[in-house]
């Protein structure tokens, strides 16, 4: 697989020449370099950091390292693997050109007929959803790639930051211009991004500000500016809300594209924050930027997305000042955070939930298969995860809040799709006998129902499985991930044998390490150990021989590696 | 079959209540040995969040005060479309079915109910809400969480807290008792066969000194996902099971409430441990083009409700479900300049099913009398809620809210 850590060689043939080349000799001499580093406490004093460091690093900077995308950036010093993160990798060329929709003139529009206008409109609705559907698999192909990690996982926390739904703003063209502003400013200022983000077409769209005007203010967007994209609630008063709101007057938009108007702008004196002045959205967002609560609030949230807790006050207000003398530099705080003892502490190393997108694409990486981005995304969606459907205008709750008991049993289920060992019938088929079968505690507590009385399956059926609002796009996403032709790569048989894992024990143990960012918990190395054991004296075949024969083994490594997937130490990283 | 496999894993006794099985059976035990609750079936709530600020003056409308018909020029509901329940106020148009329940006296409409120094912040107020607590999250678990904690504090019954839906509110975080979730029961499970399930619930398993975590709180979050693992696999057969045998000649919609609510039937009726059931009604945020939509929304909750409790009337369920209706705050009095309503205060609560007393509780709010626009709220939501802790479910409500709410007379005696 490509990634930017392979392109790594030169350097890393550079580093081995330079003062680094104690530690890169002990990492090359070190046959499992990449072996039982899980346990290990992550060691960053000087330039001598280790496996687990980086791969704690990769881990968060981007969409799940893999075995080999450590053992790649093994050795490298940080300098030169941090300067990759931040540029990304010269290979990349990918581009999302906007195809911009033919809409009609007005005097074409004059000569249609009411049913040829009618017919125009919905081609390019439909059009226009399309490009939307394209660019979400464009986008998550970019992330499971792996050209530039750090910067997709950027314009993902921005996505959910400056959030904005298809759903409300409707208009496909509008969330592609967005996210591509996202894309600009991934790694740029905060302080631009604010600026920009009053100009979002989508954004004026999704909190009404289109219908913000002099005469009848609309609050929506003044608002979440204040609470959520810039100072948190509670650092702002009502009156504050209102007087933003009319300096957010005649911000609108037309056709993805945005317009003020001056028509409907209020040019009257207004008071936020304590500064009085014929306030636009401008000089708002300088307020707001200005305010102590900003960079604090901005700053929580990025140590949040990235440690994977919520960070003690003292933290926040150390990279409060920090970003604030940086000129909101996103760059200069991600690079300091990446160089933090605290980041690499056992309080954050591993105990981390990942999210679905995150959970889908590292998965994909480390499986060793990437379908396309419509299928990751189709999955992700299902997990709670909707690329341009975020639930509201606060963005996805994390941690915790992703796992339910039922996207717990989900997850699961969708790395046995990657895997090809579960079909979607495995999952919503019913299973005849609950239908049948009174309860097997004996206790007779059902529902009043009769035993004597079978239920008809055909009677009022359940409504059907319901696959949430991606709707038909996802359904067609999940059948392509059932049948998988992607999948002909996936050799974890191979891959086994050429690490020399042949026993149990072993495979157990390799298989993990491929597969999880966290250490496997002794109980259940001892469950999957055990697994593999009976399947494989259900086989007949003797200890140490499941690999030898090419007819054996590949299915029940996915069975294995379909286990481990579905753990609890499969949610961490 | 599970018994076994437990008992092999970790030792019989710490084992009880993690397996279907014995959930059950602990069940009964636990009711038998409770005082509170009489019969067979123990009493549940429904909680039912309709999302995003629901316009109360649009739902219970007060059609005969000029200061609304002033305020609300586009989005107004006139008096020959309202219902009207006295020359004040009446219901939405589309609550027909909800106003025979009224009438029924198996609806408490329970008028201008808000909390001191509100928040117009859908999040932050709903952490209020959720929590019972002005400092929202930071204080903690949501208020089911702590009333589990105090009701059933020894459960351990993976179904006793279910959400229905696709997001958890927090109202049902808690570190002992995550609820079961999910959208459907259909496909509810991880789909591997027996011997891979086994492998599987073993390895998501830690047991030291004979007592698996579920005894006490997860100390960090992998702990936590093993407890969330563990109730998913324990649930799934149960619930599945549930959904699937209950028959029911109710007409429910194809949407997505009314589903939920018929899903909630029939986990009353399978009796598999529930004892709170969470579901939502989203879309409430009407900044613009509110009569459409909220006209929408209310035919919604008027047949998917209505359908609900048509369905488990006359049934033990029926007689031991309490369905209580909320949004995080009301709206702004005066409408905006988009046809809509921005964020605003206080709003009706109503409580429905045949334990009720139906009627009006609280007192509307003056129209005449605002507070910077916003009606100024007469009673606190957590008097509600400690109504249902204490009236409904026999718990000592400060034990759950940290203080005393005057109790409202909301059900039959």
């Amino acid at each position: 697989m490509r990634s930017i850590f392979q392109g790594l060689a030169p350097l890393f043939l550079f580093a081995a020449a330079s003062s680094l080349a104690p530690s890169v000799a002990e990492a090359q001499g070190d046959a499992s370099s990449s072996q039982a580093r899980k346990q290990d406490t992550p060691a960053m004093a000087g330039n001598a950091w280790d496996a687990r460091a980086i791969e704690h690093l990769l881990n968060r900077a981007g969409f799940g390292a893999t075995s080999a995308d450590i053992d790649a950036a093994m050795g490298v010093g940080r300098e030169a693997l941090l300067a990759r993160l931040f540029q990304g990798s010269d290979a990349e060329t990918k581009i999302f050109a906007i195809s911009e929709p033919k809409r009609p003139t007005p005097e074409e529009r004059r000569a249609m007929s009411e049913e040829q206008r009618k017919e125009t409109y919905n081609r390019l609705r439909r059009d226009d959803n399309r490009q939307l559907l394209e660019y979400s698999a464009w986008w998550l192909d970019a992330m499971a790639d792996d050209q530039h990690p750090l910067r997709e996982r950027m314009v993902l926390f921005w996505h959910g930051f400056f959030t904005s739904s298809a759903r409300e703003v409707k208009n496909g063209e509008a969330m592609i211009r967005q996210n591509q502003l996202f894309r600009t400013h991934a790694l740029g200022s905060y302080a631009d991004l604010l600026h920009a983000i009053v100009r979002d077409p989508a954004m004026l769209i999704y909190l009404n500000n289109t219908k913000n005007t002099r005469k009848a203010p609309n609050e929506n967007l003044a608002r979440e500016l204040m609470e959520l994209f810039s100072l948190g609630e509670g650092h702002y008063s009502e009156q504050d809300v209102k007087e933003a709101a009319r300096a957010l007057t005649g911000y609108t938009q037309i056709d993805a594209q945005f317009i003020f108007n001056r028509r409907q702008h209020d040019e009257g004196s207004k008071t936020v924050l304590g500064v009085t002045g014929a306030l636009d959205a401008d000089k708002l967002v300088d307020i707001l930027l200005e305010q102590d609560a900003c960079p604090r609030w901005v700053a929580g949230k990025l140590l949040e997305h990235f440690e994977g807790r919520v960070p003690p006050a003292e933290r926040i207000e150390d990279y409060a000042k920090f970003l604030r003398k940086n000129d909101y530099r996103i760059d200069a705080f991600l690079k300091r955070l990446f160089d933090d003892p605290l980041f690499y502490g056992p309080d954050v190393v591993g105990q981390r939930i990942v999210g679905p997108i995150e959970f889908m694409v590292a998965n994909c990486r480390r499986v060793g298969v990437i379908p396309p981005g419509n299928v990751i995304a189709a999955a992700a969606t299902l997990l709670g995860q909707q690329v341009f459907g975020p639930p509201n205008v606060k963005g996805w709750d994390s941690g915790r809040a992703w796992i339910t008991t039922s996207t717990f049993l989900q997850r699961g289920n969708l790395t046995g799709m990657l895997l090809g060992v579960t079909s979607m019938e495995d999952i919503f088929k019913e299973d005849p006998s609950l239908m049948m079968d009174l309860d097997d505690s004996g206790d007779g507590a059902m529902s009043g129902e009769s035993k004597d009385d079978p239920m008809d399956p055909m009677e009022k059926p359940r409504a059907k499985p319901e696959l949430g609002s991606g709707g038909r796009a996802m359904g067609a996403g999940l059948r392509q991930m059932e049948s998988g032709r992607w999948r002909r790569t996936l050799d974890l048989r191979g891959r086994c044998r050429a690490a020399g894992a042949t026993d149990d024990a072993a495979i157990v143990d390799r298989l993990a390490q491929d597969l999880l960012a966290v250490e496997l918990s002794p109980e259940a190395r001892v469950a999957l150990v055990d697994y593999l054991r009976s399947e494989r004296e259900a086989l007949g075949i003797a200890e140490g021989k499941l690999l030898d024969k090419k007819a054996y083994g590949e299915s029940e490594l996915r069975q294995l590696a379909h286990l481990i997937l579905s753990l609890p130490e499969a949610q961490l990283n | 079959m599970n018994i076994d496999r437990r008992q092999m894993l970790c030792g019989a006794g710490a084992l009880a209540g993690l397996s279907l099985i014995s959930a059950r059976a602990m069940g009964s035990v636990r009711l038998a040995a409770s005082p509170v609750f009489g019969g067979e079936v123990p009493r549940t709530l429904v909680l039912l969040q309709l999302s995003g600020g629901n316009d109360g003056l649009s739902m219970v409308v007060p059609y005969a005060d000029d200061n609304y018909n002033r305020a609300r020029r586009t989005t107004r509901i006139v008096e020959k479309d309202v219902l009207t329940l006295d020359n004040y106020r009446g219901f939405h148009p589309a609550l027909t079915r909800l106003r025979a329940k009224y009438e029924a006296g198996q609806l408490a409409l329970i008028e201008g109910v808000g909390y001191p120094n509100p928040i117009r912040s859908h999040f932050k107020s709903y952490e209020v809400w959720h929590t019972a607590d002005p400092r929202g999250r930071s204080s903690g678990e949501g208020w089911i969480g702590k009333l589990v904690n105090a009701a059933w504090p020894e459960s351990r019954d993976p179904n006793l807290v279910v959400h229905i839906g696709k997001n958890v509110p927090y109202s049902l975080y808690s570190l002992t008792h995550p609820p079961a979730s999910f959208a459907t029961p259909t496909g509810y499970k991880w789909a591997g066969d027996d011997t891979r399930r086994a492998a599987l619930e073993k390895g998501g398993e830690v047991c030291e000194h004979g007592e698996t975590e579920v005894e006490r709180e997860p100390a960090n979050n992998l702990e936590y996902l093993r407890k969330v693992l563990r109730d998913g696999q324990a649930s799934s057969e149960s619930i599945r099971r549930a959904a699937i045998r209950y028959r029911t000649k109710a007409e429910y919609d194809e949407d997505e409430l009314a589903q939920a609510l018929r899903d909630v039937a029939a986990l009353s009726a399978g009796q598999i441990g529930s004892r709170i059931f969470s579901v939502e009604l989203s879309g409430f945020d009407t900044h613009s083009d509110q009569k459409n939509r909220h006209d929408t929304l209310m035919r919604r909750l008027d047949a998917s409700l209505s359908t609900f409790l048509d369905d488990i009337a006359g049934t033990e369920a029926g007689k031991n479900t309490l369905v209580v209706a909320f949004s995080e705050f009301g709206r702004r009095v005066k409408e905006n300049g988009s046809n809509g309503t921005d964020h605003g205060v206080a709003g009706p609560m109503f409580v429905a099913g045949e334990a009720v007393k139906g009627g009006l509780y609280g007192r509307h709010p003056e129209l005449a009398k605002l507070d910077d626009g916003d009606l100024i709220h007469t009673t606190d939501f957590r008097s509600v809620f400690a109504t249902l802790i204490q009236s409904w479910l026999g718990v000592d409500a400060t034990r759950v809210l940290g203080t005393k709410y005057p109790l409202l007379p909301l059900l039959r005696a």
